[in-house]
């Protein structure tokens, strides 16, 4: 879509501009698109849909036609109309879903830092997710036959909790993209730094025991021992 | 517990955007136009926040009331969306998450005109958003450690090269 419709939509159902990375290291923000297959893969699924739809649409509008009672002059009239506005609402209805899956494309973002990821999508309803690594239970790479055809998968990150409302799901979609592989490499990566179990129990907040800190804390003990005895002065 | 910012702590009500967003809810609804305008209209009414050192509290209703508490450091995700009309009103809605099972959000936050400040701060609050690293508080203990440690040695040394003068 060319960037002047595009601009001229997005400021018709005022779609806010590209989010705000979240804190983070600059240097660690990396920001992940949807693969260009995923645009075909969606208008492919969209045709199929609009394929059927039509059958249907035709099957109803010639139903009638094709009984044996004669038809009234009037009643091809009447009917002709009917199939002018039924096609017609069809083929407008189709031009805004094919808008709205070229947009929906265009304006995906999937950002990720050292110490969170956040999921921008949405024209109509525009929904972002923010996730801390701290918070992150789960990561699944999914693909389906005609997904893997086109080198898509998606990489489903989730966190605790067992919301399903679309809107406020407890996972974070990377929709099509085409290096599912890596995205889950580098979350897994990230999530490395992480011992606790991610649901925000008090002792998550303390440290692991630290190999490195035990003998710290006992080679201080030794040293003050040392100079509270005495035999150094 | 760091105090949280004064322009956040005085949020206690939803912006008064939110009721002629409730009205067109109320007229999509078509012929449950009265009921739903009633219910909006004690929801809009009722609606309180309160934003403490701890987390969030959300109350609402009169008949039925509902509260809900929610720690910051509890929060899983947090959900920043807002429809067509939301945003032509120029507000949107933070559903906070935490670990429990609740099919729904487990606290919306609606009629939020400072949307991305308050999602900005929220993250702040959330567990994992200050540590650039594994585990900084052990770092810093460890670090904390040695220093002293350091200093203990820097006494020993000191002691023993007055003992060596003399």
């Amino acid at each position: 879509m060319g960037s002047r419709w595009k601009r001229w939509f997005c400021e018709l159902l005022r779609v806010p501009p590209e989010p705000q990375p979240p804190d983070g290291t600059p240097a660690s923000i990396q920001t992940f698109l949807a693969g260009n297959n995923y645009y075909r893969w969606r208008v492919i699924q969209f045709c199929i849909v609009q394929f059927f739809i039509g059958l249907t649409i035709a099957a109803m509008l010639a139903a009638p036609l094709l009984s044996k009672k004669p038809h009234t002059a009037q009643f091809i009239t009447v009917w002709t109309f009917i199939v002018a506005g039924v096609v017609s609402g069809w083929a407008l209805a189709a031009l805004c879903g094919l808008i709205r899956i070229t947009l929906d494309y265009q304006m995906r973002w999937y950002i990720v830092t050292d110490r969170s990821l956040r999921i921008r999508s949405g024209i109509w309803r525009v929904n972002e997710m923010t996730m801390t690594f701290a918070n992150v239970q789960e990561i699944r790479v999914n693909a389906g036959p005609l997904q893997k055809l086109l080198g898509l998968s998606d990489v489903v990150v989730s966190s605790a909790g067992g919301s399903t409302h679309p809107g406020a799901s407890h996972a974070a979609r990377f929709a099509g993209v085409d290096n599912g592989d890596s995205i889950r490499d580098l979350i897994t990566d990230r999530l490395r730094q992480y011992r606790d179990t991610g649901l925000g129990d008090p002792d998550a907040h303390k440290p692991a025991p630290l190999a490195a800190e035990d003998a710290a804390r006992a080679l201080l003990a030794e040293v003050r021992a040392l100079r509270a005895s005495g035999v150094l002065y | 517990m760091t105090e949280i910012p004064a322009h956040i702590a005085a949020i206690a009500r939803p912006s008064k955007k939110l009721w002629p967003y409730y009205v067109c809810v109320a007229v999509m609804t078509g012929l449950g136009f009265p009921v739903t305008i009633v219910v909006l209209f004690f929801k809009y009414h009722t609606m309180r926040y309160r934003f403490d050192a701890e987390g969030i509290r959300m109350s609402w209703g009169i008949l039925f009331r509902q509260e809900t508490v929610v720690n910051y450091a509890r929060i899983q995700d947090i959900h920043l969306s807002s429809n067509f009309i939301e945003r032509w009103f120029g507000i949107a809605r933070i559903v906070v998450q935490t670990a429990s099972g609740s099919a729904m959000g487990n606290l919306t936050l609606e009629g939020l005109t400072n949307c991305e400040e308050m999602r900005d701060f929220l993250y702040s609050r959330m567990r994992g958003a200050k540590e650039a690293h594994a585990h900084p508080a052990t770092e810093d203990g460890l670090a904390g450690i040695l220093a002293e440690i350091a200093g203990e040695v820097r006494v020993i040394r000191a002691a023993l090269e007055k003992k060596r003068d003399g």
